[in-house]
C-alpha cells in the first residue's frame, strides 16, 4: 500500500517533465537494448563459425596439399612435385591404427562440354565416401560406387548447376559429356549444396554446385598428376597426386576429445617429412572448435563490457537528472518532512522515482533489443536496395550475420537496469533525505 | 489542567563562525489545550527558533519541550518525523502546498506519513475541503487557486490528523486584508470549537486575534498576557478586524 502510494506518486512526479523523464529513459533504454543486440550478433557471428566447424566434422582430421611457398622450391627447375602422395595416404592407414577410414580427393579445374555447350567447373576426383563426408545429396541416378572407382571407369556425377547448364531440362543420365579429351557417362546429378565458407584461412571455401566427381582412380588414370595449364602464351604446371585426404578417426565414446587430439598429434609426425616443403596443411576441426569457443568466450565478455559501459553511462545521466530533481524540489522535501516524512521516507520516494525510470528503460530496452534479429534484417535489405555494391564489399561477417538473442541477456540485462537504477539513485535520493527540513522549507524551490 | 504544550527552560544555542549565538535563553511557559497563543517579536528574537522547536523541526539545546505529557526533547529523528505527521499541525507563510498534488491529495499528505490511510480519512478529507469553502475544487491543483485558498487549504491538511495543536507561522505574511481576515476567521471558529492554535507573527493586528501574547526579545519572553480584545469579544463585544483596529 505504502509502495503502491509512492509509486503512483513518483510516477506523477516524473510525468511533471515528460521530456526530461523519456531522455533519461532513453539512456538505459540504449544500455539495456545493446546489452540484448551485442550479445545477440556476438553469439549470432560465433555460432555461425562453429555450425562451419562443425559442418568439417569434429571426428575429422583433414590433411590438405598446399602450394609450397616459393623459396621452398627456389633453385629447382621445371615442375616440382608436391602435396600429399598415395603413399602418404598408405602409411597414415598402415601406422595409425585410430584412423577409420582415409578419403582422398584430386581437384582440379576443367571446362565440361556436351555438344556446344561448355561450362567451366571443378573436377573432383574422390571415393564413394565422399557423398556422405560432404553431405552431398543425390537427385537422380547414384553417386560414384566402390566398383566403379575400382575399374576406374569414365563414369561422373553432375553437380545441380553443372547439369542446369549442359543440360537444361533433359535427363542427363546415360548421356556423354566431354572432359579433356575423354568422354564420361553421366550415371548421377546431385541436388543444390549451399556452399561452404572457408575457415580461418587454412581451409578455402567450396562451392559444389560447379563439381563434376569422377572416381580417384579414373583421374589418377586418366588425366594423371601432372597438370599442365596453357595460359596466355605461357605455361603452368604442377605434379600433385591427392589435394587433402580426410581422416575419420575412431571413437571410442568416453573421451573423444583427447582421442582425436592424440591421432592428429600422430598424423602430424607422420606427416612430418613435408616440413621442409611446407606443402602439406593438417586442419583439425576439433582444435578449431575449441579455438571458436574460446573466442567466443573472449567475444561474449568484450560485447558485455562495451554493453556494460553504456548501461553505465545510462546510470549516470539518471545520477544526473536526479540530482538536478533534487535541487529543484528541495522545497517540496522540506514540505513533506515538516509534514511528517521521515528521512527513509523521502530516500524511498526518490528511489522509487529512479527505479520507475531504469524499469521503463529495462522494459523498452529488452523490446528494443528483441527487435535485433528483423532490424539487422530491414538495415541489410534497405542498404542492399540503396547501393547493392557497397554491401557486396562488406565483409562477409556483414553480410550474413543473423544474430541470435541469447535468452539469459534478458533478464541479465532487465537485473542490470534496476541495479544501475539503484545505486545511481541513491546517493540523490540520500542526499534528498539528508536535507535539513528547516533550510529545505526556506528554500525558494 | 490537561497542556497541549508545555516549554521548560528551553535553551538554543548556534555556533556561528567561531561564536556562540544565543537563539533561545530559558524560555518557559504552557500552552493549555483550547488555547490561542501569538508569539510576536522582531526578527533575530528568536520566534523562528521557537517555532521550530514546537514544530519538531528542531530539537533544544537545554530544556523540554512536553508535548500533551511526552517529552519530545529526547526524540529520534524519525519519532519527530511521526509526532510531526500525528500530532502537529503545520500552517506556513506560503502555504507549502505541494505542487503536483490536488486539493485533496495536499490535504493527505501527513496520513500518509502516519501510515494507512483508510476510506474514512478520505471521506474526513472531503469534509474539510468543504469546511474550508474549497469542496468544489478538490481536484484542482494550487497553481490553479488564489492565495487565500490555497492558505485555506494549508489549513485542512493542518487539521487532518487531529493535531494536538495547530502551529501557524506568519499564516496572513502573504495575503491581502481582506484574505488575511477570512483566515484569522476560520482560525477563530477552530479555536471556538476547541482547538488549540499557536500563532507566530509580526503584525499586532494578527494577533490581536489571539487569546494571549507572548513577545520574544533577544531570546527571551518581555511578554505573556492575556489579550483583552479577544477576551472582550468572546463576552459579546464586536471582534476588532484588521482594519478597525488600525
Amino acid at each position: 500500500m505504502l509502495w503502491l502510494r509512492t509509486l503512483n506518486l513518483g510516477i506523477k512526479s516524473l510525468l511533471l517533465h515528460p521530456m526530461r523523464s523519456l531522455l533519461t529513459i532513453l539512456g538505459i533504454f540504449i544500455g539495456v537494448a545493446s546489452v540484448i543486440w551485442l550479445l545477440a550478433i556476438g553469439e549470432g557471428i560465433s555460432a555461425k563459425a562453429q555450425e562451419q566447424i562443425e559442418g568439417l566434422g569434429a571426428d575429422n582430421v583433414i590433411v590438405r596439399s598446399v602450394k609450397p611457398p616459393t623459396e621452398a622450391t627456389a633453385g629447382t627447375r621445371g615442375i616440382v612435385p608436391y602435396g600429399l602422395t598415395r603413399d602418404d595416404r598408405d602409411l597414415l592407414i598402415e601406422t595409425i591404427s585410430a584412423i577409420e577410414k582415409a578419403v582422398p580427393i584430386r581437384e582440379i579445374s576443367r571446362q565440361f562440354s556436351y555438344g556446344p555447350t561448355l561450362i567451366h567447373g571443378r573436377l573432383v576426383g574422390c571415393t564413394p565416401e565422399y557423398y556422405d563426408m560432404t553431405q552431398l545429396e543425390i537427385e537422380r541416378g547414384h553417386f560414384i560406387s566402390d566398383r566403379e572407382n575400382e575399374r576406374g571407369d569414365n563414369n561422373c556425377v553432375l553437380a545441380a548447376e553443372v547439369s542446369e547448364a549442359l543440360f537444361g531440362y533433359k535427363d542427363p543420365i546415360g548421356k556423354r559429356i566431354h572432359i579433356e579429351t575423354d568422354y564420361y557417362t553421366v550415371v548421377g546429378v546431385l541436388k543444390p549444396r549451399v556452399a561452404t565458407s572457408a575457415i580461418g584461412g587454412s581451409l578455402s571455401g567450396q562451392e559444389f554446385n560447379k563439381d563434376v566427381y569422377i572416381p580417384i582412380n579414373t583421374l589418377w588414370e586418366r588425366i594423371g598428376d601432372r597438370i599442365i595449364t596453357r595460359r596466355s602464351g605461357s605455361f603452368e604446371g604442377e605434379q600433385l597426386e591427392i589435394n587433402q585426404i580426410t581422416l575419420r578417426i575412431k571413437t571410442n565414446n568416453k573421451d573423444n576429445t583427447t582421442a582425436i587430439l592424440e591421432t592428429a598429434d600422430l598424423i602430424r609426425v607422420s606427416l612430418e617429412h613435408h616440413d621442409r616443403m611446407k606443402d602439406v596443411a593438417i586442419v583439425v576441426p576439433l582444435e578449431l572448435l575449441e579455438q571458436a569457443k574460446q573466442t567466443r568466450l573472449m567475444f561474449m565478455v568484450f560485447m558485455g563490457l562495451i554493453a556494460a559501459i553504456s548501461l553505465m553511462v545510462g546510470g549516470i545521466g539518471i545520477m544526473n537528472i536526479m540530482l538536478a530533481t533534487v535541487t529543484e524540489r528541495t522545497r517540496e522535501i522540506g514540505i513533506r518532512r515538516a509534514l511528517g516524512a521521515t528521512r527513509s521516507d523521502i530516500v524511498r520516494q526518490f528511489l522509487v522515482e529512479t527505479i520507475v525510470l531504469s524499469v521503463v528503460g529495462g522494459v523498452t530496452g529488452i523490446i528494443g533489443g528483441l527487435l535485433c534479429v528483423p532490424a539487422v534484417d530491414i538495415v541489410r535489405d534497405a542498404v542492399t536496395a540503396y547501393d547493392a555494391t557497397l554491401m557486396a564489399s562488406m565483409p562477409e561477417v556483414v553480410q550474413e550475420v543473423s544474430p541470435q538473442i541469447v535468452p539469459i541477456s534478458i533478464p541479465i540485462a532487465f537485473g542490470i537496469s534496476v541495479i544501475v537504477g539503484v545505486i545511481f539513485g541513491l546517493y540523490p535520493a540520500q542526499r534528498a533525505a539528508n536535507l535539513d527540513p528547516i533550510e529545505a522549507l526556506r528554500s525558494a524551490n | 489542567m490537561n497542556y497541549a504544550t508545555q516549554v521548560q527552560q528551553l535553551r538554543k544555542t548556534y555556533e556561528l563562525k567561531g561564536e556562540t549565538v544565543h537563539a533561545l535563553n530559558s524560555i518557559t511557559f504552557d500552552v493549555p489545550e483550547g488555547d490561542y497563543v501569538a508569539i510576536m517579536g522582531a526578527s533575530g528574537s528568536g520566534k523562528s527558533t521557537l517555532l521550530n522547536m514546537l514544530g519538531c523541526l528542531d530539537r533544544p539545546t537545554a530544556g523540554k519541550i512536553i508535548l500533551a505529557g511526552d517529552d519530545t526533547s529526547t526524540l529520534t529523528d524519525d519519532e519527530l518525523s511521526f509526532i510531526r505527521a500525528s500530532r502537529i499541525g503545520f500552517v506556513f507563510q506560503s502555504y507549502n502546498l505541494i505542487q503536483q498534488l490536488t486539493v485533496i491529495e495536499n490535504i493527505e499528505v501527513p496520513l500518509f506519513y502516519r501510515g494507512q490511510v483508510t476510506a474514512q480519512d478520505r471521506k474526513r478529507c472531503i469534509e474539510l475541503a468543504n469546511m474550508v469553502g474549497l469542496g468544489d475544487r478538490i481536484n484542482h491543483r494550487p497553481t490553479q487557486l488564489s492565495g487565500g485558498q490555497q492558505q485555506r487549504v494549508a489549513v485542512a491538511r493542518s487539521l487532518i490528523n487531529h493535531p494536538d495543536y495547530i502551529l501557524a507561522d506568519e499564516p496572513t505574511g502573504n495575503l491581502d486584508s481582506k484574505t488575511t481576515e477570512e483566515i484569522l476567521q476560520l482560525f477563530e471558529r477552530l479555536n471556538n470549537e476547541g482547538r488549540t492554535i499557536i500563532i507566530v507573527t509580526h503584525e499586532d493586528d494578527v494577533s490581536q486575534h489571539a487569546k494571549r501574547i507572548i513577545r520574544l526579545h533577544d531570546g527571551e519572553i518581555s511578554f505573556d498576557r492575556l489579550n483583552e480584545h479577544r477576551r472582550n469579544a468572546i463576552s459579546g463585544e464586536m471582534i476588532p478586524t484588521a482594519s478597525t483596529v488600525s
